[in-house]
């Protein structure tokens, strides 16, 4: 290794490289010169394709918000893409099938979501278990619960009567708003809920002292018990707000498809922890925040966009995916 | 302390309350006629995952219920092989009259289902093959032929010519094979092109996300043809939020009555093509079988488009060719 090379680089530039925001802000620009390389006739200038991208990642950047949080604390949540398809289903019952007003359908299911993630987080903290034994073993009860309570089938508009025939009926005005656009047809609202649920973290992380706490747990759990960090509830506290922001994106997907899906979500908790590894926080713990992961979010949305526009096909994809995710990450993590 | 109580009595109630609901199923299941009923029918499904398979459980469980002299018993062996191997040595060990097979794939499921046609108990194997020839009778659909099917009939409405946009299912699985290239031997030599092709492994949210980028990079799209109905509903909820889902038609495949016929009496499909499941006929054929009657060992189902003129009529069969 050439030491002496790097050191004329300057101090400046070290001292921007060292900082993890403007690191994941280069992996993010590096995906978009490629898109401005690669703009499929044109259509990467178009503002559409960008307001549609953001529309497409904000269910797994919201889950991403969650697995923020529980990752700071070194621990995993797999249960988010599981969580995600019950709470579809279970809002797509409440508001579909049985008319509940939004006032009450949402939070009833956002209720549903966080006591997925507080019975993990209970088992995690209380009986010390691996996170990603307990969240895994939720991964598969949540997707089970949701195939139960759906009777194995999509919960759509299209409802079934007695003599085999069926009524459909209109998607309530509430759902309709959330696949909405707003802002003169700029921005979806589902984007929207993403950037919020990114505010929200950013104040738990960086403004209160509920934070910091997760943080110093990730970074040594057993120095922070002895200070007098309440873990077991911090960590209870983590996983129930992953639950709770997996509800959020299942509420985002069910509105989005018009029917709430048992099997949505499948695959998505690695997506979600991709992003989040990808903007810059680490898997260890006690580092990273929020701005990170809304920067991985952006790159994974990116990267997936200029694929598809580009219409490549699917095996190339899956490598360019693999390849170009694991560059970022090393583009990244070079530091000397 | 109090935490753990709280807990356990919660899981408790919540193992009681599945238990409850578990059993009543099976009662639901298992009426009285049970010790009655003079045969068993064993139903090996690989993956109740799938709508469509969902589906072709309840129209056997439906064409079954018509039979007081048939009981049924369905197990689910959820995408995995051995799974499935092992559910089937189970039916032949349980000594069921007839077996059900919908098997997962071809090559390690036939010696399981060459060990029971051996033992002679009559196997039906429906919608994948199995290798050779051990079996009673196959039952299935040809997805070439209704794919091609398919591009005949888009030929037909868009007069000859037109930009297409496929939504293809996994080209790793034969269906989305079939369904890709039976779709081209229909449109072969027209003036109808397809501009824009992408995978979207029969996920709807996949299929909306790829529609977007055709809307973005074309201005002009006639037709928007699926591989399976969820992905053309996902199109059209793309092409609705960009305010040109009525420039354009949307036509899918399989036409379970809950999806691609819901959405063809909804006014969002165009035309959604029958992959049907087989279910009633298995049972038809199993009930020749018991009853000691020859069956011709390969069965070919026929398949129905509904479009919105047809639809209230229960569909078109597709013309034998």
């Amino acid at each position: 290794m050439n030491a002496d090379g790097h050191k004329s680089a300057g101090l400046s530039f070290r001292l921007w490289w060292t900082h993890p925001g403007l690191r994941a802000l280069a992996a993010l620009l590096l995906v978009v010169v490629i898109g401005l390389v690669f703009n499929a006739e044109g259509a990467f200038f178009k503002w559409a394709t960008h307001r549609d991208l953001l529309r497409q990642v904000a269910v797994f950047g919201i889950l991403a918000c969650g697995m923020t949080l529980v990752i700071i604390s070194a621990g995993i949540d797999l249960a988010v893409g599981s969580i995600l398809g019950l709470s579809a289903v279970f809002f797509a019952l409440f508001s579909l099938r049985w008319g509940w007003s939004p006032f009450l359908a949402v939070p009833a299911t956002l209720l549903a979501g966080a006591l997925c993630g507080a019975a993990s987080g209970g088992l995690i903290a209380r009986l010390r278990l691996q996170p990603f034994i307990v969240t895994l073993a939720m991964m598969v009860f949540a997707r089970g619960l949701a195939k139960w309570v759906s009777g194995g089938q999509k919960i759509s508009t299209a409802v079934e009567l007695a003599d085999g025939t069926y009524r459909y009926g209109e998607a309530p005005p509430f759902i309709e708003f959330l696949n909405a656009k707003v802002l003169a047809d700029n921005v979806a609202v589902v984007t929207l809920i993403f950037l919020a649920c990114g505010f929200c973290c950013w104040l738990l992380l960086a403004k209160l002292r509920w934070g910091r706490y997760l943080y110093a747990i990730g970074g040594n759990e057993e120095a922070a018990r002895l200070s007098g960090v309440p873990v077991g509830g911090m960590k209870l506290l983590a996983y129930a707000l992953s639950g709770l922001f997996s509800a959020v994106a299942g509420i985002c997907q069910m509105a989005q498809e018009i029917q709430g899906d048992p099997e949505a979500g499948a695959g998505y908790e690695l997506s979600a922890i991709a992003i989040v590894v990808i903007g810059g926080t680490a898997l260890m713990g006690g580092r990273g925040g929020i701005g990170l992961t809304l920067l991985g979010a952006l790159t994974i949305g990116y990267l997936e966009k200029i694929l598809s526009i580009n219409a490549v096909g699917e095996a190339a994809r899956l490598m360019l995916t693999g390849l170009i995710v694991v560059s970022a990450v090393i583009f990244q993590h070079r530091r000397k | 302390m109090n935490i753990k109580i709280i807990t356990g009595g919660a899981v408790l109630l919540l193992g009681l309350g599945l238990g409850e609901r578990a059993l009543a199923q099976q009662r639901q299941a298992t009426p009285q006629r049970y010790a009655q009923a003079s045969w068993t029918i064993g139903m090996s499904q690989c993956n109740l995952g799938e709508p469509w398979r969902v589906q072709m459980n309840a129209d056997i469980r439906k064409a079954a219920e018509e039979h007081p002299e048939l009981s049924v018993v369905f197990k689910d062996a959820q995408n995995d092989t051995l799974k499935q191997r092992a559910h089937i040595e189970e039916f032949v060990g349980a000594g069921v009259d007839l077996l059900i097979v919908s098997p997962k794939e071809a090559a390690p499921l036939t010696a399981p289902v060459a060990a029971a046609f051996q033992k002679n108990i009559p196997v039906i194997v429906l919608d994948r093959k199995v290798l050779g020839e051990q079996y009673t009778c196959f039952i299935g659909a040809d997805n070439r032929k209704i794919a091609r099917a398919a591009g005949r009939w888009a030929l037909k409405t868009l007069g000859g010519k037109g930009r297409v946009v496929e939504l293809k299912g996994l080209m790793t699985s034969t269906p989305g094979q079939d369904r890709n290239v039976g779709f081209r031997e229909g449109i072969q030599g027209s003036a109808m092109q397809v501009i824009f092709e992408a995978d979207m492994k029969w996920l709807e949210p996949n299929a909306r996300r790829e529609m977007e980028s055709a809307l973005a990079r074309f201005a002009e799209i006639n037709l928007v043809y699926a591989h399976n109905d969820p992905g053309a509903h996902g199109a059209y909820l793309a092409a609705k939020a960009a305010g040109r889902e009525k420039n354009m038609l949307f036509v899918g495949i399989d036409a379970l009555p809950h999806e691609g016929q819901a959405y063809v009496r909804q006014g969002i499909l165009a035309a959604s093509f029958e992959y049907p499941t087989g279910g009633s006929e298995a049972i038809a054929t199993a009930l020749k079988i018991l009853n000691g009657q020859k069956v011709a060992q390969h069965l070919t189902l026929p398949s129905r488009v509904f479009t919105r003129e047809n639809i209230d009529q229960g569909g078109a069969w597709l013309p034998n060719e």
